[in-house]
């Protein structure tokens, strides 16, 4: 991947009695007026949706990424007059996302020249990334529940459900479902001329799974900690009688069950993007700060305090004495086939409730899904 | 500037906590000053101020007998000025409040005195639709020459008022009054203690202004909102009583390109970020 280094970044703030702080520019020759601001602001502001904007101030070309998690930050990149944006789109995204993480994670220690030099980027979500945003995103949550149970159902009966549960009449379905449709939990689809029909054909399922290949890698690669790792993992996930451990096949309506309180925390992991990245380091094989600095082009600095986030919620240990880290669970989101809606489909088809056609597109879907040898 | 105060007591239990700039983690910080007081039970500060920095706050704590005292603040604030206030704070307190509070009763007029210490900054938010002479009146009260002709704002123009004012610091945001930049309002008026709705005594403005009544109540319910009825050497004026009827505000009549006007409005507006705190303090 090429490296890009834009002719000129900065990133602003728009603190409610201050406005607009230029927090950190590159090169800091860089000279902008209240004016410029404003209308990049306001430029992003007209386009509600997306997360990365182009638009031309001054005489300058000027690409802004923003993000709902951070909300009145932005990151804007002077482009080339050569450079053209929707080549870099992707790009900017990627080093915006990475930036905002950064900073509002350890201001002192960021550096924006380094992060350009290096040309890193948090890239796009990865499956189970996606899987996670529907469990952190309370309205697409109580959907796929509501979803379990219809299995089926019209679009427009569905809003109407969402628009009492939240009392909000402003809520859009689609904007709502959203992360249930990207990771492909539910399709939307128009099946005759008028009725547009929702269909669930994943379900997902979060849990934290023993930590094999680091485990593994352990014994083979760093057998001095490999005992004590051993341990660690036993202590968690099968203690001496009367502890119970960590069970995830209990079912949900069971009060020991660990899944239901620990689900949004899996996902709140998987999502969060620093940590997913020093999570995924971590799969392989334990590794010290300054290896998963290296691997994920993070800062020391902010590793560690990624690490003792983790620690706090049980993904990681520390192995003191050698200075090393190790997965302790390893959060995961799988999905898998809903078979519990076959019977609901038959049920609302012998009482009239859907078409045959709806029906005959669920099954296709579901098979779609799931027919080739998963 | 300081953001919030809490004093808490020996059990950890709040006795006092003020906010003057809402944040969306407000349960879980006050969740961990609590934790904090219990943990600085456990050391001693020797009557010191000491700070320790929160992602992008800064959180300065003191402890005096039972008491801990706690400030969040910006880390980009001057330490030694918060650290003085703190010392402030906390002789007020021990000296006026402790034995009150010891007993369980009300801390009557420790709200007014927490203001005095830890109000350093007030944000004042002017409204009103295009042309009808906000940024005149930011010029004017700035007692800057004043431009005669309409060169639109873009977004939003943020500038200090001179210090002879008030004794904290005012940062008037001036609003841009065109329909495009609507969109802008809501967000931009966020955590104004003063709102000024400026009219230019049109009828046909005064009326439209009545949204933005509508607007500021939602979103700044604690404001203090007043009405300025603007353009009052132009022969189509409405009277202020008139414009602050239609508008449900107590209103004030303004000539904004006439400097004689200026003393007047900074009394008005000394005026209504006092009644700001004090009905912010109201149940
Ligand atoms: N006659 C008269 N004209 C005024 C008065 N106050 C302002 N003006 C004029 O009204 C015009 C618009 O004034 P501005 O202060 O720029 O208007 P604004 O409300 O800031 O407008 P936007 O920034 O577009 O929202 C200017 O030409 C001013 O000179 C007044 O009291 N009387
Ligand atoms: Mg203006």
């Amino acid at each position: 991947m090429g490296r890009h280094m834009p002719e000129s970044t900065f990133i602003v703030q728009l603190d409610d009695f201050h406005g607009f702080v230029v927090k950190q520019r590159y090169p800091s020759s860089l000279t902008l007026n209240e004016k410029v601001l404003n209308l990049i602001y306001y430029e992003h502001q007209k386009e509600k949706k997306e997360e990365i904007n182009y638009c031309e101030i001054e005489d300058m070309r000027i690409a802004s990424y923003r993000s709902a998690l951070y909300p009145g930050w932005m990151v804007c990149s002077v482009l080339k007059q050569d450079e053209d944006f929707e080549i870099l789109r992707s790009n900017l995204t990627g080093s915006g996302r990475l930036i905002l993480a950064l900073i509002t994670v350890d201001q002192e220690s960021f550096s924006l020249e380094e992060i350009l030099e290096k040309g890193s980027v948090l890239k796009d979500l990865s499956e189970e990334q996606n899987l996670a945003e529907v469990f952190i995103t309370p309205s697409s949550a109580l959907l796929l529940e509501r979803m379990q149970a219809e299995g089926i159902e019209k679009a427009a009966k569905l809003s109407i459900w969402l628009r009492t549960q939240v009392q909000n009449d402003e809520i859009d379905l689609r904007e709502a479902m959203a992360p249930l449709m990207n990771s492909g939990i539910v399709k939307v689809e128009l099946v005759g001329k008028t009725s547009e029909m929702v269909f669930l054909v994943k379900d997902i399922f979060g849990y934290r799974e023993p930590p094999v290949d680091s485990i593994l890698k352990t014994r083979e690669a760093i057998p001095s900690i490999a005992e004590k790792y051993e341990e660690f993992l036993a202590a968690f996930f099968s203690p001496p009688p009367p502890n119970k451990g960590y069970n995830p096949t209990l079912r949900v309506d069971d009060p020991n069950s660990p899944i239901l309180e620990d689900r949004e925390k899996i996902s709140r992991i998987l999502a969060e993007k620093l940590q997913y990245r020093v999570l995924i380091s971590l799969r392989e094989q334990p590794l010290t700060v300054a290896d998963i600095s290296e691997n994920t082009a993070l800062p020391e600095s902010v590793v560690r305090k990624l690490l003792f986030a983790l620690e706090a919620d049980k993904v990681v240990i520390r192995f003191e004495e050698e200075d090393l880290w190790g997965l302790l669970t390893n959060p995961r989101i799988e999905s898998f086939l809903p078979e519990y809606v076959l019977p609901i489909l038959s049920k609302k088809l012998s009482e009239k409730e859907i078409s045959s056609d709806a029906a005959q597109r669920h099954l296709e879907l579901l098979m779609q899904t799931w027919g080739e040898a998963k | 500037m300081i953001r919030g105060v809490y004093v808490l007591g020996e059990q950890g239990n709040m006795i006092y906590s003020k906010e003057y700039a809402k944040s969306d983690s407000k349960a879980s910080m006050v969740e961990f000053l609590v934790n904090l007081a219990h943990f600085l039970k456990t050391v001693d500060l020797e009557e010191k101020t000491e700070y320790m920095n929160a992602a992008i706050a800064r959180i300065f704590y003191a402890q005096r007998s039972t008491f801990t005292f706690m400030f969040v603040a910006d880390k980009a604030d001057d330490a030694n000025q918060i650290e003085d206030k703190m010392s402030e704070l906390v002789e007020s307190f021990m000296r006026d409040y402790a034995n009150l509070a010891q007993a369980n009763q009300a801390l009557e007029g420790f709200d007014d005195k927490v203001d005095e210490i830890a109000v350093t900054l007030v944000k004042v938010a002017i409204l009103g639709f295009a042309g009808v002479g906000k940024t005149t009146t930011l010029h004017l009260l700035r007692g800057e020459t004043i431009p005669l002709v309409h060169d639109p704002t873009i977004g939003v123009s943020i500038k200090k008022l001179p210090d002879e004012i008030s004794n904290a610091n005012i940062v008037l945001w001036d609003l841009a009054g065109q329909s495009r930049f609507s969109i802008l309002w809501a967000k931009m008026i966020a955590n104004a203690q003063v709102v000024i709705i400026v009219t230019d005594s049109t009828l046909e403005n005064v009326l439209r202004s009545k949204k933005l009544v509508t607007l500021v109540k939602d979103e700044v319910p604690d404001a203090k909102v007043i009405g300025i009825a603007n353009k009052q050497d132009l022969p189509t004026a409405l009277t202020p009583e008139r414009v602050g009827q239609i508008l449900g505000l107590p209103t004030y009549e303004l000539v904004a390109i006439d400097i004689s006007y200026r003393d007047r409005l900074i009394q008005i507006i000394r005026r209504a970020i006092l009644e700001g705190k004090a009905e912010a303090k109201m149940p």
